[in-house]
């Protein structure tokens, strides 16, 4: 079995060439995303391969991109649409709430759209307000959408190709800080990660930490440095989130802090907590905390402030270990 | 002011507004600036049409509008202070580079998203035509945001409701990667009809035949209360951005020192009015180069906000929740 470090970028590459050259229905499209290979080079090369009617660089409209997929869809093709930024979704977003999320129900059943919709998203790139935003929450809110956001190449190949193979348009959510700052031994052949797993990533019995995407490292490295007992969830789904292994965990903690780089309000750390008060009331020797973005616009400047750091953690570590 | 001072003033804007170009692109190199998209080869047609309004008239501008900024009054430190986002910066460093705002010369504040400040541009528009009065409204986008949704509406709406508003499409040829034939199979000065607009398509390389074709539409829109679309076609010197590499996409189909460049297209019809000298135009230049370089090293030395000013101005009063996070992080 051979395999490769990669980062990211790579990752998603290899996995959409593996894909492609093996089923001629998936369809790139985008803007930049052919010759010019994506503006984080995710698509490099993909175009020259495939051609451009297989890797599309579209006119600038987010709508017509989604839309058009789409309608690929419901005529059985597999498009990949890529948005530049995830910020820059929202005049695409008639289109994935009320066409793609909810085809399959309101047809009864008959009609449903595969798509894997591709977007880079959070801070950390100096991007400022519109190159930064974590708009999970939107979009795990609309019943019909599904939601997944990895946190690792390894995980990015397993979750593409299962998404690929997944019947219900899918927000394949990129955390771009994390791009090209980490690597993953990457198996060359095909493998999948299942949709609605989370992965532990970390095991401890003092505390549980609920997180996914670009904080999964940050999380890491703060519990690791300062040796903490702790489980750590990354969810890789975010919508449906995993309950089961969520519940295990804090049934056996007592104790969970959740970080998100989004808004906390009404952010999945809301949503997580709620869940949890619900179903494991009983086991909490704590109460729960989260962890996030405030609730601001993404500052260009001063962004440190805005992501979540290791001295916030520990500030939630601190503070959940006062309570035995 | 007669038409040489008018124009004087305005190969001065242009000047100043390339050497300001060159310093920000050199500094983002040298990693003093995060990030940068250059204004190079659309300096003809912003101060062209800039020559052309009242101090009263209110911009929509997109991210490469600086030249039509420098020509309106925003002084070159307000631009520096803006891409540094320093403490200094009306927008308090809270937005990336090349998106500056001054209420104080009617500039509104630009946002990514392209094309958006086509649909705000309307209501401003229809304030006026509601109170009567006699300033008009200016936006500007490019080739690429012609494809949007927001271009659609705006124009829409600007033709049904009759509205004082020039739409200046600064047509350089490229959206990124994409050149102006895959981005649409229509000229875009075209799209006025089907709107029931009128649509003109002039040289934005030439500041004359720019400031020609801008007075006479400023005047009738000025005059008639209806919209009107200006086609100005240039061409995307620079990359798009300091973080793009046009190699990957095209050849280079212009060279320093070619006939389509508006910088030296100007010079060469400053020179055949009689309105300025070689040395004259020479001395320009060089005084150009100077003050940016004082400036741009003054300005750097201006500190960061503080932290606690990001969480300022999402409401106008701070409600408890943004309160409390601020206590959480600072
Ligand atoms: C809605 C939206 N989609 C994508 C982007 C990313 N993007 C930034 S500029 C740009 C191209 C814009 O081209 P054009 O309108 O011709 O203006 P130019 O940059 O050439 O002046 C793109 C795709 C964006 N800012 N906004
Ligand atoms: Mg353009």
């Amino acid at each position: 079995m051979s395999s490769k470090q990669l980062n990211m970028v790579q990752a998603i590459n290899s996995t959409l060439d593996l894909l492609m050259a093996e089923n001629d229905s998936i369809i790139l499209l985008g803007e930049d995303i052919g010759k010019d290979g994506g503006v984080f080079r995710v698509t490099e090369g993909l175009q020259a391969k495939f051609g451009s009617e297989r890797v599309m660089d579209t006119p600038l409209v987010e709508l017509g991109i989604v839309g058009m997929a789409i309608g690929m869809a419901l005529s059985g093709l597999r498009p990949v649409p890529e948005i530049q930024f995830q910020d820059f979704i929202y005049t695409a977003f008639d289109q994935l709430v009320n066409q793609a999320a909810k085809m399959r129900y309101r047809s009864g059943g008959e009609y449903h759209v595969p798509m894997v919709l591709r977007t880079p998203y959070g801070g950390g790139i100096r991007g400022g307000l519109y190159h930064s935003q974590s708009g999970e929450a939107y979009f795990a809110h609309t019943a019909g959408l599904t939601v997944l956001s990895p946190s690792n190449p390894y995980d990015a190949k397993g979750l593409l190709i299962s998404a690929m193979k997944y019947n219900d348009p899918v927000m394949f959510l990129e955390p771009k800080r994390l791009y090209r700052s980490i690597k993953s031994e990457v198996p060359d052949e095909k493998y999948s990660i299942p949709i609605g797993k989370a992965s532990m990533v970390h095991e401890g019995n003092d505390m549980t930490f609920i997180t996914y995407g670009s904080m999964v490292p940050t999380v890491m490295n703060t519990v690791t440095k300062h040796s903490i007992d702790a489980d750590v969830i990354d969810l890789r789904t975010i919508m449906p989130y995993d309950g089961e292994t969520i519940l295990n965990s804090v049934k056996k903690t007592g104790k969970a802090i959740i970080v998100h780089e989004a808004p906390r309000t009404l952010g999945m750390g809301a949503e997580i907590s709620a869940f949890l008060s619900e179903r494991a009331v009983e086991y909490l020797s704590a109460p729960i905390l989260r962890v996030c973005g405030p609730d601001i616009p993404f500052p260009y400047r001063l962004e440190e402030y805005y992501l979540p750091n290791e001295e916030r953690i520990l500030k939630a570590i601190n503070r959940i270990q006062e309570f035995r | 002011m007669d038409e040489k001072e008018l124009f004087v003033k305005a190969y001065k804007a242009m000047a100043l507004s390339r050497a300001l170009d060159r310093k920000i692109v050199m500094s983002q190199r040298q990693g003093r600036v995060g990030f940068y998209t250059p204004t190079i080869g659309q300096e003809a047609l912003q101060i062209g049409l800039s020559m052309t309004l009242e101090k009263e008239d209110i911009i929509y501008e997109y991210y490469r509008d600086v030249p039509f900024m420098l020509h309106r009054g925003v002084p070159p430190a307000a631009i520096i202070d803006q891409v540094m986002g320093n403490s200094s910066d009306s927008e308090k460093g809270r937005q990336m580079p090349s998106h500056y705002s001054s209420k104080e010369f009617h500039f509104m504040s630009v946002q990514s998203p392209v094309a958006a400040n086509l649909p705000p541009a309307t209501g401003a528009a229809y304030e006026i035509k509601y109170r009567k009065k006699k300033n008009i409204v200016v936006a500007t986008f490019g080739d690429g945001s012609t494809s949007t949704p927001d271009f659609h509406a705006a124009m829409n709406m600007a033709a049904v409701y009759d509205l004082p508003l020039v739409f200046l499409c600064e047509n350089n040829r490229w959206a990124i990667s994409l050149p102006i034939e895959k981005q649409t199979r229509v000229e875009i000065w075209k799209k006025a009809e089907a709107y029931g607009m009128r649509g003109i398509k002039v040289d934005g390389n030439d500041l004359f035949a720019m400031y020609e074709a801008a007075k006479k539409e400023v005047e009738t829109v000025r005059k008639e209360r209806k919209p009107v679309l200006i086609e100005a076609v240039s061409y995307r010197i620079g990359p798009h951005s300091t973080s793009d590499d046009p190699n990957k996409y095209r050849t280079a189909e212009i060279t320093d020192g070619s006939e389509k460049d508006p910088l030296i297209i100007a010079e060469k019809g400053m020179i055949e009015r009689n309105y300025l000298t070689k040395e004259e135009i020479e001395k320009i230049k060089t005084d150009s180069k100077e003050t940016i370089d004082r400036i741009f090293d003054e300005r750097e030395k201006i500190p960061a906000p503080k932290p606690e000013s990001i969480f300022t101005d999402v409401y106008e009063k701070p409600n408890w929740i943004i309160e409390e996070e601020k206590g959480e992080i600072l």
